[in-house]
C-alpha cells in the first residue's frame, strides 16, 4: 500500500469502518511507515479530543426527573 | 396506546439515551432551554409513536432521528439548505503543522482547550455539525448515522470529511491566534 492510499483510508480506519482486509492492509502499512503512523495517531487523538470536549454536557437532573414524570 | 407496564418499560429504556439527545439538542440549538423543549417534545412524540419502534433495533438512533427532525421542523422550517464547505479546499491540520515544523504535531492538540473545540463544532453548518455529533461524539457507525439522518452512507462520509476539514481549519486558526502555533517558522511547540 502506498502512503497516498493509506491517507485516503485513514478516516475510515480511525472510525473503524474498513472491512477486515482493508483494515489489516492499513495496519501493516502503518507498522512500517512512521510518517503515516504519526498521521494516524494525530487523527485518532483529534477524534478523542472532539468527543471528550463535547460529551461532558449531560442533561440536568431536574430535567431528567421532569421527563420521567411526564412519561410515566 | 401501549399497556402501562409496557409504556413504563419503553420510557425507562428511552431515558437511558437522554444524555445523547440532550447533548445533540444543545449543540444544534446552542440554547439549554430550547434544547430541553426540543428533547421533551421528542420524547413525547416517541411515546406516541412507540408502536413504530421495532424492539431490538437501535433505539438511540431512532430517538435521535425524532429529535433532529423536530429541530429541522421547528427551527429551520424543514429547509435543509446548508452552507457549502467546498470553498475550503483540502485542509489537513496534521500536514499543515508538519509543514510549519510543529513536532510532535499532537502536542498542539494538547494545548487547545475543550471550550475551543466545542466552539469550532458549533461553528459548523447544522447539516455537517450533526454528522460530527453522531459519528465523533456519540460513536455512531456510518450506517447508523445514515439511517438516523435519512441520507446515503456516501453523504455521511462526504459531510464528515468536509466537516472535519472545517473543524481542523478552525482549530488551526485558534492555535495561530492564541500563539500556540507560529506560522512559517515554528520549530517546536512552545512549552507552557
Amino acid at each position: 500500500m502506498r502512503c497516498e492510499e493509506c491517507s485516503d483510508k485513514l478516516d475510515r480506519y480511525v472510525d473503524r469502518e474498513l472491512n477486515d482486509t482493508e483494515a489489516l492492509q492499513v495496519q501493516l502499512h502503518l507498522e512500517g511507515c512512521p510518517d503515516c503512523m504519526d498521521h494516524y495517531e494525530f487523527e485518532a487523538h483529534l477524534k478523542r479530543l472532539v468527543k471528550h470536549s463535547c460529551d461532558c454536557d449531560t442533561a440536568p437532573k431536574a430535567f431528567r426527573e421532569k421527563l420521567r414524570q411526564i412519561l410515566s | 396506546m401501549a399497556e402501562p407496564a409496557a409504556q413504563t418499560a419503553f420510557a425507562e429504556e428511552a431515558l437511558t439515551h437522554l444524555d445523547t439527545l440532550y447533548r445533540g439538542a444543545l449543540r444544534l440549538t446552542h440554547d439549554p432551554d430550547q434544547a430541553q423543549d426540543l428533547v421533551q417534545e421528542a420524547y413525547l412524540r416517541a411515546l406516541r409513536y412507540q408502536h413504530s419502534y421495532q424492539a431490538g433495533t437501535n433505539m438511540r438512533a431512532w430517538l435521535f432521528a425524532i429529535m433532529r427532525n423536530l429541530f429541522w421542523d421547528r427551527f429551520k422550517g424543514s429547509r435543509k439548505e446548508d452552507v457549502s464547505l467546498d470553498d475550503l479546499g483540502e485542509f489537513v491540520l496534521f500536514e499543515k503543522l508538519r509543514d510549519e515544523g510543529a513536532r510532535p504535531e499532537a502536542d498542539v492538540l494538547d494545548k487547545i482547550a475543550a471550550s475551543e473545540v466545542v466552539s469550532a463544532v458549533d461553528k459548523l453548518p447544522p447539516l455537517h455539525r450533526e454528522v460530527v455529533l453522531l459519528v465523533d461524539v456519540e460513536g455512531f457507525s456510518y450506517k447508523d448515522a445514515a439511517d438516523t439522518l435519512g441520507v446515503p452512507i456516501g453523504t455521511v462520509m462526504s459531510r464528515l470529511h468536509r466537516a472535519r476539514q472545517q473543524l481542523q481549519k478552525s482549530l488551526y486558526d485558534y492555535a495561530v491566534e492564541s500563539g500556540i502555533v507560529r506560522p512559517g517558522g515554528m520549530k517546536q511547540v512552545p512549552q507552557t
